[in-house]
């Protein structure tokens, strides 16, 4: 009884915490914005695709997604490694 | 106000379905409740004017993360504490 | 362990529209909402729902694990090999220099709201075509990878 006390207390105490934090939020109105107005004025002429989100995805930040794709790589690789001892019907080598 | 409501109902949608996965103890019924709950958050990503994220959660989130689960399910045991 | 007659017809009937719907938002990445990770991912969905109703023996046949795998390292390449290419134009790695050229994917695209044209956006298309097929080959690759563990497992 005591415990679940404390946890709701505890529980009450964060969503308290964060609800306060979002409710100073300005939600859609950042304070900083001169580099979204430098993506929305010249991404459409300098990457000359409409949609904004793949021209900054695939243009301004393309580091990003070459990292992105490198990942899945590796994860894919680890996944076919992990498996491909049981596929050939080989053994483990004990020491 | 009235264009907030399918959001509430979005958002109770949301806690009651990460509470179920978190109460089961069939761990199948766990992974659904997990997939609704991807479901669900890729609506809210969609009400939220996002609609790359929405289709991308909802085709990893929904879809493949489910058939992942429920195939290492297959592989080890389908309640807590039992192997296979 | 392959699903009842009716769930394998509808398997059939939906993974062609699956595949063009991702192909589809693959190739329009650059005017609607989307682009290659998120066709990619579409596609892999419709391999899943092929490898759930049939068998893994009978999918295999024709879904094969070396081209999946060929598809992704083809894809990383591309995508690679797409940014290098600019430094052959003398401009930096991932410089954008098919944009306003003229040639393929060079139209020069106005400023504001425009009708939208698919030859347009330089280097974009490309990037998405390689990562689309990349994501394609990769996410179904690891259900199949998975499911062979199942199989040797017995289970």
């Amino acid at each position: 009884m005591k415990k679940m006390l404390v946890m709701g207390v505890s529980l009450f105490i964060i969503a308290a915490f964060f609800g306060v934090m979002a409710l100073n939020l300005t939600f859609g109105s950042p304070t900083m914005t001169d580099m979204d107005d430098y993506f929305l004025r010249h991404g459409q002429e300098q990457t000359g695709s409409n949609n904004e989100c793949t021209a900054v995805v695939f243009d301004f930040r393309g580091f990003d997604t070459l990292g992105e794709s490198t990942v899945l790589f590796c994860g894919i690789i680890g996944v076919a490694l992990m498996f491909r001892k049981m596929q050939g019907g080989e053994e483990y080598e004990d020491e | 106000m009235i264009e907030q409501v399918p959001q509430i109902l979005v958002l109770i949608g949301l806690i009651i379905s990460a509470v179920l996965t978190f109460h089961f103890k069939d761990l199948l019924a766990a992974i659904l409740a997990a997939g609704l709950f991807s479901f669900l958050i890729s609506l809210e990503f969609y009400i939220l004017q996002a609609p790359d994220v929405a289709i991308s959660q909802a085709a990893i989130g929904a879809g493949l993360t489910t058939a992942i689960f429920i195939i290492a399910i297959r592989a080890t045991g389908r309640f807590e504490g039992e192997s296979s | 362990m392959r699903m009842s007659r009716i769930v394998r017809t509808a398997a059939d009937i939906l993974y062609p529209a699956i595949l063009i719907f991702g192909l589809y938002i693959v190739a329009h990445g650059h005017l609607t909402p989307g682009g290659g990770f998120q066709g990619g991912a579409v596609i892999a969905t419709g391999g899943a729902l092929v490898i759930v109703a049939y068998n893994y023996k009978e999918v295999t046949g024709w879904l094969k694990k070396n081209v999946l795998t060929g598809q992704e390292v083809t894809g990383l390449v591309g995508f690679i090999g797409v940014g290098l290419l600019a430094l052959a134009f003398g401009q930096g790695f991932f410089f954008n220099y098919l944009v306003g050229s003229g040639s393929i994917f060079g139209i020069p695209v106005p400023y504001g709201i425009n009708a939208g044209e698919l030859n347009t956006a330089g280097t974009v298309p490309l990037m998405n075509f390689a990562v689309g097929i990349e994501v394609w080959g990769g996410l179904t690759v690891v259900i199949l990878y998975m499911l062979s563990g199942l199989e040797k497992e017995g289970c």
